[in-house]
């Protein structure tokens, strides 16, 4: 299935080619097109990676609210595969990064047990030719769009990667039920809010770690995602999301925003 | 002033006589309006009820000779490549224009248009903005209904208005950038076309699929038929407003196409085009270029 | 969005006066302009010295023979050339229309694209363009594209033009569900290769085609790629992909910067309308 240089499949091969030739394709739109060029980036190709992965759940009443380690391992694995095809396919192209990347989750004919995970974002590379490759040698990844790129570049930062993490956790069957017997009153559900708490810690941790392991000084544009997918209301995968940045050496020059008062409506 | 011989229903006229005011338009739009000298005096509306339908062409059924169609409207014959066949074979088939359901929407849609504008001439409007046209079917029997409402405004500090009030879809700030960028407006436009078609073997192999069985090619093929109708049904329309406008452009405009299957290979396709007509007042001066920011939330 | 002239302008009420009292200009009947823009954007437009010219639409069916979509594996390649000739033949239209009005370009087509099991169906609609001084003769072919009157300004001040709609479409057979079968039994840790692979073709090969469409056309991008994947409603095991972008090449020599300025919006919620101020 794979080339031999890398783990793309073959059916790449020629596309990236035409890409490398000097074609370029974005799925940014021409505000943010334009927005990258002013920051001294241009767009080299759309790229895109995909993994289809077995994510299904064995069916078992646990008793206790717990992390599904198997599945989280499952979760992370398809996206960190869909997102380093992607970085693949960058470095082929000899960009910097990736702009603007999304990841989805498909599910089709083959039912509830397996998905596709698709990164897709655009390529870009400095125009200066000097490297924008991020700590580990590689092409950076961020999901922010190309007016939160211009703005960050504004204020002398780059990014580093998209850094996630995730924990999919299993709230108990029966536990829920013995604090539903209480319903009517106004009471917390001490199992059920510490579960969360647990879950939504442990991704956004998980996250952080990543950040860290590129050397990065901060995080931009968090956000936290939950998602049944195809398991059921007990079962929810937290995703934590978002883009490592580090300040760079570059020449930045601080603008003031001017103040306005838009009269549309 | 109330025409004797007024068609509007006495309720209109009760309304009207009372002094009260009432405005179909948002806050953002009245304040747009008395920016641009534009005193808001009454919301205005018309209504008409139509009914057609009973000219169809399956009175005529199949095996008649093609019909020719409404004088000069759109015709145009396909006849079978195949020779023969059985008496089910569509052997030939046609698309026409359907004058008469452009006639009658056209009548039910002036009727509520002029008891609109009369409507505004009782006020002593200078014209109508923010007109909303719809359309309800009231039945399954045919009869639909012709529903149009606007805000009647007179200009300020000017004399009565001695011809009939224009009109336009528009309101508030997007109506004060068209006077800024030269254009007065005349009236509001809507036309309709209505193209029916009759199968003929070729169109029907290919929708379903069967092509391939009765042609000579492995059966890929554009589906002349419907193309030529969906492409007639569109430009019959944008035809009949442009010779409509005398000169003048259409701004805003917006064109639905709707297609409805009366049964098996009997297919109807209707369109809209809608727009403001507008006539320039001053030469045209553009704008500088506009500048681009980038805002922070 | 505009900066006033640099002469004092007419107030607003001034205008509104001038253009309801004045006769209206006697006009020639061969000049009417039709347009679905919307007053902003034709603004935009006449910033650089465009103007509209008239709506103009297309429409085309191409049939996919019976049993295509049958059971399969692989590409399914009447659809997709069903798909790429339905295009092309309402884009071709769509121009012949455009030039013969005097435009040099489309902007804004509403693309309305269908794939039902026996036939593609493509519906454009847009606005003809063209540079008010008439003097400007079309150097090249006339363009369609699907960005709207304001992203065609910004990019034409910028130094670029639009060449052309480039789109690419593949249809597939998913992999089959007897696969799942032996899922049951493997761990959870596992990448399904097979599968991997089949949509991998499947999305790239759209791509491809996009790509030389836009080769084709001689331009050196393709921007605002939208890519529309997913499986069939009458065929779930079928799984189409389709790409479409506007193809663009650089006018002048080189990128013009556009220097935007940053803004923070002091607006809060809109102001409460008080109804005792009218008289």
């Amino acid at each position: 299935m794979t080339n031999s240089a890398n783990d793309l499949p073959q059916a790449t091969g020629h596309r990236l080619e035409e890409l490398e030739k000097g074609l370029f394709t974005s799925d940014l739109s021409v505000n943010e097109f334009l927005l990258i060029k002013e920051v001294g980036f241009h767009p080299v190709g759309f790229v895109m990676g995909s993994s289809i992965y077995h994510t299904g759940l064995q069916a078992r009443k646990w008793n206790q609210s717990q992390e599904l380690t198997k599945l989280t391992e499952a979760m992370y694995n398809a996206r960190e595969l869909a997102m380093t095809r992607m970085e693949e396919e960058a470095a082929q192209l000899g960009a910097d990064g990736v702009v603007g990347v999304r990841l989805d989750v498909n599910y089709y004919e083959w039912g509830k047990d397996a998905a596709e995970f698709i990164a897709v974002g655009t390529a870009v590379k400095a125009e200066d030719g000097v490297s924008r490759l991020n700590q580990l040698g590689k092409p950076f990844t961020s999901d922010l769009s190309g007016q939160d790129f211009w703005t960050l570049r504004q204020t002398g930062y780059l990014p580093q990667g998209l850094v996630m993490g995730t924990c999919v956790y299993h709230i108990a069957h029966r536990g829920l039920g013995q604090t539903l017997g209480t319903t009517g009153q106004n009471v917390e559900l001490p199992n059920f809010t510490q579960a969360l708490y647990e879950a939504r810690e442990l991704a956004m941790t998980r996250m952080q770690d990543e950040a860290t392991r590129l050397g990065a000084t901060g995080i931009v544009g968090v956000r936290l995602e939950e998602k049944s997918h195809q398991w059921g209301s007990h079962t929810i995968e937290f995703l934590a999301l978002g883009t490592a940045v580090t300040k760079t050496s570059d020449d930045v020059t601080l603008v003031k925003p001017t103040t306005i008062i838009s009269l549309d409506n | 002033m109330p025409d004797a011989l007024s068609d509007l229903p006495e309720a209109a006229q009760r309304r009207f006589s009372q002094g009260s005011f009432s405005s179909g338009l948002s806050v953002s739009d009245f304040a747009a309006c008395l920016d641009m000298g534009l005193e808001p005096v009454g919301l205005v509306q018309g209504f008409c009820a139509m009914h057609w339908g009973a000219f169809s062409m399956s009175a005529l059924g199949r095996g008649a000779t093609p019909f020719s169609g409404t004088q000069g409207g759109y015709v145009q014959n396909y006849q079978c490549p195949h020779g023969m066949i059985s008496s089910d074979h569509r052997s030939w088939g046609q698309n026409y224009q359907q004058g008469w359901v452009e006639d009658a929407w056209r009548t039910g849609f002036n009727s509520a248009y002029s008891r609109m504008m009369e409507e505004a001439q009782t006020l002593g409007a200078h014209g109508v903005v923010g007109v909303i046209d719809s359309e309800n079917p009231l039945s399954d029997t045919g009869v639909v209904e012709f529903h149009l409402r606007g805000t009647a405004v007179k200009l300020m500090d000017a004399p009565a208005p001695s011809a009939t009030p224009w009109s336009t879809f528009l309101a508030g700030q997007r109506l004060a950038k068209v006077f800024e960028a030269g254009y007065a407006p005349v009236s509001i436009i809507t036309s309709v076309a209505s193209v029916r078609v009759w199968s003929y073997c070729v169109t029907e192999f290919l929708i379903e699929g069967t092509g391939g069985m009765w042609s000579n090619t492995t059966g890929a093929a554009e589906i002349h038929q419907i193309v030529d109708a969906q492409n007639q049904v569109r430009d019959l329309a944008r035809t009949r407003v442009r010779s409509s406008l005398h000169g003048d452009a259409l701004l805003g405009a917006h064109l639905e196409v709707s297609a409805r299957e009366f049964s098996k290979g009997d297919l109807e396709f209707q369109s809209r085009l809608s727009g403001n007509r507008v006539r320039r007042f001053k030469d045209f001066e553009p704008l500088a270029v506009p500048r681009p920011s980038v805002r922070l939330s | 969005m505009s900066t006033p002239a640099s002469t004092p302008r007419p107030s607003l009420r001034d205008e509104v006066r001038r253009a309801l009292s004045e006769p209206l200009t006697t006009v020639d009947a061969a000049q009417s302009m039709t347009s679905d823009l919307s007053i902003d954007e034709e603004l935009n437009l006449h910033s650089i010295g465009w103007e509209p010219v008239e709506l103009v639409s297309a429409v085309s069916l191409h049939s996919i023979p019976y049993g295509y979509w049958n059971w399969g594996q692989g590409e399914i390649e009447g659809a997709s050339s069903a798909h790429a000739t339905a295009f092309l033949n309402a884009t071709t239209r769509l121009l012949h229309e455009a030039g013969a009005a005097g435009g040099h370009g489309v902007v804004g087509v509403h693309i309305d694209r269908a794939v039902h099991s026996t036939f593609v169906e493509v519906s454009l609609v847009g606005t003809a363009v063209r540079p008010v001084d008439r003097t400007k003769r079309l150097e090249r072919s006339v363009f369609a594209s699907d960005l709207s009157a304001r992203d065609f300004t910004m990019l034409m001040i910028a130094g670029w033009e639009p060449m052309g709609l480039a789109t690419g479409a593949s249809f597939v057979f998913a992999p089959r569900r007897t696969m799942s079968s032996t899922l049951q039994q493997q761990s959870q840790n596992v990448e399904l290769t097979n599968f991997t692979e089949a949509m991998y073709s499947a999305r790239e090969a759209a791509m491809q085609r996009m790509q030389e469409m836009a080769i084709d056309m001689r331009g050196t991008g393709v921007v605002d790629v939208k890519v529309h994947e997913g499986p069939m409603s009458f065929a779930s095991h079928a799984v189409g992909f389709v790409a479409i972008g506007t193809v663009v090449r650089l006018a002048s020599p080189t990128h013009q910067m556009i220097n935007p300025t940053m803004v923070v919006s002091l607006n809060d919620a809109t102001v409460a309308f008080d109804a005792q101020t009218l008289s």
